[in-house]
């Protein structure tokens, strides 16, 4: 029994590994294809990025078992870094997405020391209480220039300026960054130790897992990729306002996209992210205005999906694609 | 005699309720010291104070010799000391291995080299893997490493908590009521394993236990508590005919 | 915001007082949101939504169907108490066993759906709702308050006393406690539990439809309407641990007033963020809000 199960699941990772090179593979070739418009690509750039927030969500609520709906808030502090940096220093994208990587990865560190005693609805309630507070900072404090926003400069690359384009590349690269970091870090002890405190914190602590190093380091981690994705936000528009960041929706929707595409696999994110950005795309190409139709096609598809594969439409396909398998009588190799 | 782990004249209350009265133990380095007492005696208090999960109001415990009262959970395992758990405390969606790897996990090193995968954190992952794989093959779980625990039967569910304390390389055991729930098959098989630990590794056990049988063959010293407070101590021979002990349990009996 | 006459400048008990008739709004949200999870371990993100549609089809029986305005209240407390129970039947009851942030994720599907339901059929503009008391502010206790104010406290309150009353008293009430304290047990003494579980969807309907109308004149309807309102009731609800009713109420009236006085001694912007700064520091300090139910340490 174990033997198969080995079996299978070795293959399964080759599998994984497969399709993320297949899909990398596709991506890059993406732009060039014949057929693709220039708004295509930048349709493609909102779903890295989309799903770049996603694996930040999916390193803190699926790996670590604390539900955070106030990611938007680390968004928002990548996003600004980097504004601020790039208008006040003149800084390219690349600096900008560390020093939004760093400042997020503070802010997580220090609200996961404030959040040191919360859990599950609990934890649900203070992060989007967080999200809220960054809002109002960001409204109210004079350098961020609230509603009227700051305008950056065109992107520029160590001294190259880079189209659409080149930011596509730019985003893509920075998401096989993200992606390596999360899959050596969900195999890793530490990746352990997160796992074992959303499990069972008991055990973790009886096992040696310190709860306050590892919610703390779980938090600064997870914020700095979502931080990340926010560096990217800002420089996708060249604009940040507090208009966008304020909002507190991409909160709900990066927990969405995690929830949907399965929150502790590294697959997730994808799927999620995919499904959150595209949806409203989606359905754009098929109704004229989709406004409302929109929100009925997310809120539907939402439950459909918790339902009917309630640990993640990835974890589901891998189930059904089992079943497939033992009803098509195929030999266990 | 070495003591290994001892408390002196711990005292746990509970609002209104004294759990634990002046309790006084010592764990001899070495040995298999048991734990008794009827329901409600406060055993499982005195052993999350032991096992630093519950803070005591007075009195002292000493990790050879080093004073440990405030010391954080999480420490005890970098100072030797593992536990299991009464109600087994498994990671259920996790495999076997995954399981008894987090027991190692005082063993792995700087956490930012661990969790980038650089080169001597990647060598010292072989290593515990290898050791994991070792200690489960100890405990005969060879063939279920890749198995979510879950799916295990009760019997091996508990030899993979008694795994994951042996993962952490510990000098001394706490056990609490490791054969709860056990039919005679799996709490012969537990036994033998308690003993094998003890001479074979050296590492020194500290159990709880109802398990009357269980704790007279495998203990080489026990102690009795009754209502909270110290009742008696003693060889396994010695306690099965203490007077009190057996009035404490048989309530009072004709003679 | 319409406020029901004009002030010069803010004085604290008419900052107080009216903190207190929109707190207890906010009340019926958080008593709604705390008896939903503590029956079904449900974080209910639709809650808001339920109000909301309750403001609409108030709305529409007042200027299409030319309903008084109790009639319209009564029929929307039907409407709700419906859309509650088919939200149980249809949604979550499939999804019963799940853990809790399935069940809370589904909520959020519910609640997107609504939002769409109603920007299709009612249009995503906002729309006034007509007032039905005299907007002449009257003196209570040396403060000025408008009778809507007067009004919707007495509402809450009355609400509040047939909570009580049901709760304590009456048969359904005191299973729903059993269910509450120890579902298990409960089902084993013969409890229905499923139909409690209805009658808390239903509850949650009946509350939202008050919630929704007797703000509606207050803050124009729409579809958007109710979402500060669900979140300062959730923060409310937190102050009560997500537990106690009491404890809910309390947090409620404290929002309504903390955030009346904050907009008006530091500005209308700062309004939003008192209820968020309030429970960032509540939870910081006790995770539990404030009359939550400690977990005893169980090894």
């Amino acid at each position: 029994m174990a033997d198969i199960n080995a079996a299978f699941k070795a293959k399964m990772v080759q599998r994984k590994w497969a399709a993320m090179g297949v899909l990398f593979l596709a991506a890059v070739i993406f732009p060039m294809a014949p057929g693709v418009e220039s708004w295509m690509a930048s349709e493609a750039t909102l779903i890295i990025m989309y799903i770049m927030a996603a694996q930040g969500v999916s390193i803190l609520t699926g790996y670590t078992g604390l539900v955070t709906v106030g990611h938007g808030g680390f968004l928002a502090v990548g996003a600004y870094a980097s504004a601020l940096s790039t208008k006040y220093l003149g800084t390219d994208l690349i600096t900008g997405m560390f020093v939004g990587a760093a400042m997020s990865a503070f802010v997580g560190w220090a609200l996961g020391l404030v959040f040191l005693r919360l859990s599950g609805a609990f934890m649900a309630i203070g992060t989007l209480g967080f999200a809220f507070f960054v809002g109002t900072v960001v409204n109210n404090v004079p350098i961020f220039e609230g509603r009227e926003g700051i305008s950056l400069p065109k992107n520029h690359v160590i001294g190259f300026e880079i189209g659409d384009i080149g930011f596509y590349y730019t985003a893509l690269a920075a998401l096989g960054v993200t992606t390596l970091f999360v899959s050596l870090l969900v195999r890793s002890g530490v990746g352990r130790a997160f796992m074992a405190l959303r499990d069972s914190e008991k055990a973790a602590e009886a096992s040696g897992v310190n709860r306050v190093f590892y919610r703390t380091l779980a938090f600064s981690l997870s914020a700095a990729v979502t931080g990340v994705a926010g560096v990217l936000f800002a420089h996708y528009v060249n604009y940040v306002s507090s208009e966008v960041f304020a909002d507190i929706w991409y909160s709900v929707d990066f927990l969405v996209a995690t929830v949907v595409g399965g929150s502790a696999v590294l697959l997730g994110p994808f799927v999620g992210g995919l499904f959150v950005a595209f949806l409203p795309t989606f359905i754009e190409l098929f109704v004229d205005q989709p406004g409302d139709l929109a929100f009925i096609i997310k809120g539907g598809a939402l439950i459909f999906v918790l339902i009917v594969a309630p640990a993640g439409v990835v974890v589901g396909l891998v189930q059904l694609f089992r079943w497939l398998r033992g009803k098509l009588g195929g030999d266990t190799q | 005699m070495t003591s290994h782990l001892r408390c002196d004249e711990v005292t746990v209350r509970f609002g209104g309720v004294v759990a634990c009265n002046k309790i006084s133990l010592d764990v001899e380095e070495g040995k298999i010291i048991g734990l008794i007492g009827p329901n409600g005696a406060g055993k499982t208090t005195l052993f999350n104070v032991l096992s630093r999960f519950q803070d005591c109001d007075d009195g002292h415990v000493y990790y050879r010799d080093q004073q440990i009262d405030a010391k954080n959970t999480h420490d005890m395992i970098n100072l030797g000391m593992a536990r299991t758990f009464q109600n087994i405390n498994l990671f259920g969606e996790q495999t076997t291995l995954e399981n008894i790897l987090i027991g190692a996990h005082h063993l792995i090193g700087n956490p930012y080299s661990n969790m980038l995968w650089l080169p001597s954190a990647r060598r010292n992952e072989r290593e515990l893997t290898d050791r994991a794989v070792e200690i489960a093959e100890m405990l005969n779980l060879g063939d279920e490493l890749d198995n979510p625990v879950k799916n295990l039967p009760y019997g091996h569910q508990k030899r993979v908590e008694m795994a994951r304390a042996l993962a952490a390389k510990p000098e001394m055991i706490l056990l609490d009521e490791p054969v709860a729930g056990c039919n005679d098959e799996e709490t012969a098989e537990l036994k033998e394993i308690v003993k094998r630990i003890n001479s074979e590794l050296g590492i020194t056990i500290f159990l709880v236990e109802h398990d009357m049988a269980m704790v007279m063959t495998v203990c080489d010293y026990i102690y009795v508590i009754n209502f909270g407070a110290n009742l008696a101590q003693g060889t396994p021979s010695e306690i099965q005919s203490n007077r009190d002990v057996i009035k404490a349990y048989l309530g009072e009996d004709d003679e | 915001m319409r406020s029901f006459g004009e002030w010069e400048s803010p004085v604290f008990g008419q900052l107080l007082i009216s903190g207190l008739a929109t707190g207890s709004l906010y009340a019926l949200t958080a008593v709604a949101v705390v008896v939903v999870f503590r029956n079904t371990r449900t974080i209910n993100l639709a809650q808001g939504d339920f109000s909301m549609i309750g403001a609409f089809v108030a709305l529409v029986l007042i200027k299409s169907f030319a309903f008084n305005y109790y009639f319209a209240l009564a029929g929307s407390v039907v409407f709700c108490i419906g859309l509650g129970i088919l939200a149980e039947r249809v949604v979550m009851r499939q999804i019963a066993d799940s853990d809790w942030l399935t069940l809370f994720t589904a909520t959020l599907g519910m609640y997107y759906i609504l939002h769409g339901v109603a920007g299709h059929f009612w249009g995503r503009d906002t729309k006034a709702f007509p007032l039905t008391f005299d907007p002449t502010p009257i003196n209570v206790f040396g403060g000025i308050i408008s009778q809507g104010h007067v009004v919707n406290m007495a509402w809450a309150a009355a609400i509040g006393l047939v909570l009580f009353i049901f709760f304590k008293y009456t048969k359904q009430g005191i299973a729903m406690r059993a269910v509450t304290d120890d579902p298990e047990t409960a089902a084993l003494m013969g409890i229905p539990v499923r139909f409690i579980v209805l009658l808390t969807w239903g509850m949650a309907g009946f509350l939202a439809a008050f919630a929704g109308v007797l703000i509606a004149p207050i803050i124009y309807v729409s579809p958007e309407m109710m979402d500060e309102v669900l979140i300062k009731g959730y923060v409310a609800a937190v102050f009560g641990g997500l537990y106690s009713i009491p404890g809910a109420i309390i947090g409620a009236l404290l929002i309504g007033i903390c955030e009346n006085l904050a907009g008006g001694y530091l500005g209308s912007h700062f309004k939003t963020v008192t209820a968020f700064a309030m429970i960032v520091l509540l939870l910081a300090f006790r995770p539990h809000g404030l009359f939550g139910i400690q977990k005893r340490r169980e090894v």
